[in-house]
């Protein structure tokens, strides 16, 4: 069992790490402290910068500006060209992809798989050379947030660290129209797995993102609709939708249908047989919760076709 | 302690049976699932719970329990107060949780109790 | 007076239980609140902050209840055995189960004289 909590807790950090790059900034990657050559230094000047640092590449800087990139790659086509004591100004990269230390981490990472080059400048808004960024300090700041969680974590249960919102994937996420579906199918006269599919929804929505008390509001309203196709009906089926607003829960099953919308939302109020009641349900406060947990609530109901219930979430109310 | 006083000292509105106030409780049993009260519920007991429905005077006649107490101010359906009315059942309102109410209670010296 | 925080394996002290799953986790967890109910559509309609709940259901409701609501650990009145789906989920969800002898009336008693506060709307 140890093993399997193990196992759990290797998952949970790599699910985090994936969280991570959507909350964490370039600035949080970079290295600050960073090695530079001038245009005027000659390449042999460059080499010998390189083999002692034991890096790579540079920028180049000239008067605190960054006016080109350099690297091994330009040092090899200068030897090969006899070119030693050429400039680094004549030699370097003038058109350099810059990063910025308040992009998102998650762009940083896709610059690198699309352009291909090994490391980036990073300008502060004020375009200023304030540090480098390469796969090596992007992996140094990832395990450095995760160690510094972790130990957070192992301290005090509680105090989990802040999840980004929703908002804010949806904002780095460029589309006309951007939306998740979930589809779950909810057995009927049966409570064996009725809240299964809150479970998972709920599970989801974390993982993407969203804040814990309207998690908390999602997840109890779907259990609710839930419990109540598992409890009333032949079955149904339970859908989300996660838009750039909000999300839509909605539950819909084919029957029978309740024959007094408004008497069915009054607190207690409640049809329920006996086995449902003996199973902590079925004590009328189902729709008040939904209607308590969501910003808006729209039930639709027709005997003896079915009933349509529409839950909407805001991401900020 | 007797009902009248557990009305007095925990400010419980009287919905139903203020003629029965006068029972001494023997102790308490809290649960919101009628079979278990069936089974489990001590005669002579006051009995907290959040069901309204009227079936919860039934199963307190039936156990002889001294009374039963609505938490979270829960509103008792007519039929349930009719019926209370009819058997004699005291049935108290508190605004309190079930967790709290049972808290205070127990300081005044109420023990669970379980009967058969 | 400030909230009084309580360790859930002191409260499995307190009453006596039984740990069903997640007694490695526990010693981590601090309480402030607790909500007694057997019907869980009234568990579900508070927020309960850092709260554990004691009911008499035994079933995996009770548990798929706590991880909607976000309740920090679970125990089951009257020496319950809990379901095996119930302790199943528990243990997927990583949320203590224990069980306690005591009646529902008792555990509250008990644990409200401890210091344990009710949960708000």
């Amino acid at each position: 069992m140890a093993q399997q909590g193990k196992q759990q807790s290797v998952m949970d950090r790599i699910s985090r790490t994936q969280e991570m790059v959507y909350e964490m900034t370039v600035g949080e990657v970079m290295a600050s402290k960073m090695v530079t050559v001038r245009p005027d230094h000659t390449m042999a000047e460059f080499r010998v910068l390189l083999r002692d640092n034991k890096i790579s590449g540079t920028p180049v800087v000239q008067d605190g500006r960054l006016v080109g990139m350099i690297s091994i790659e330009d040092l090899i086509s200068a030897l090969t060209d006899n070119a030693l004591h050429a400039l680094v100004g004549d030699r370097m990269k003038k058109k350099v992809e810059c990063l910025y230390t308040d992009e998102l981490l998650v762009h940083c990472i896709a610059k690198f798989s699309k352009l291909g080059y090994r490391r980036y400048p990073v300008l502060n808004r004020d375009n200023e050379l304030v540090g480098i960024v390469t796969k090596s300090s992007i992996v140094e700041g990832l395990l450095r947030k995760l160690e510094i969680e972790y130990e957070r974590s192992e301290t005090k249960e509680n105090s989990a660290p802040p999840r980004p919102t929703m908002r804010k994937f949806f904002e780095d996420v460029f589309a006309d129209e951007i939306s998740f579906t979930f589809k779950y199918n909810v057995v009927g006269q049966s409570l064996k797995h009725a809240g299964k599919a809150a479970s998972e929804l709920k599970n989801v929505l974390k993982n993407l993102g969203i804040c814990p008390p309207l998690l908390r509001r999602i997840g109890v309203a779907t259990y609710e609709a839930e419990i109540n196709l598992a409890s009333y009906t032949q079955g149904g089926e339970i859908r989300a939708q996660v838009e750039k607003w909000g999300v839509t829960v909605e539950a819909v099953d084919n029957g029978p249908g309740i024959p007094d919308v408004e008497k069915a939302l009054q607190p207690g109020y409640s049809t329920a047989p006996d086995w449902v009641r003996e199973l902590g349900f079925g004590a009328g406060m189902g729709l008040v919760n939904i209607q308590k947990c969501s910003d808006e609530m729209v039930l639709k109901s027709t005997v003896p076709d079915g009933t349509h219930l529409t839950m909407r979430f805001y991401y900020t109310t | 302690m007797n009902l009248n006083a557990m009305v007095e000292e925990f400010g419980l509105k009287v919905k139903a049976g203020s003629g029965s106030l006068n029972r001494e409780v023997s102790g308490g049993y809290a649960s919101d699932l009628l079979s278990d009260v069936l089974a489990h519920a001590a005669e002579g007991s006051v009995w907290v719970t959040l069901h309204i429905h009227q079936n919860i005077v039934a199963v307190a006649s039936h156990k002889d329990l001294a009374g039963i107490i609505l938490v979270q101010g829960r509103i008792p359906d007519a039929e349930t107060v009719a019926k209370a009315e009819e058997e004699k059942i005291p049935l108290l309102v508190t605004e309190l949780p079930a967790f709290e109410l049972i808290g205070k209670l127990y300081k005044a010296g109420i023990r669970g109790t379980q009967g058969a | 007076m400030g909230t009084l925080d309580m360790n859930v394996r002191e409260i499995v002290t307190l009453l006596d239980a039984e740990v069903i799953t997640g007694g490695e986790r526990m010693d981590k967890i601090d309480v402030q609140r607790c909500f007694s109910a057997d019907l869980m559509s009234d568990v579900l309609a508070r927020s309960h902050n850092n709260g554990i709940l004691l009911t008499g259901l035994a079933n995996i409701q009770a548990v798929r209840t706590a991880d909607i609501a976000d309740i920090k650990a679970v125990c089951i009145v009257r020496g319950k055995t809990p379901d095996p789906s119930a302790v199943e989920l528990a243990r997927q969800k990583s949320i203590p189960l224990f069980v306690t002898k005591k009646t529902m009336f008792e555990a509250c008693g008990i644990l409200y004289g401890k210091g344990l506060q009710p949960v708000g709307d």
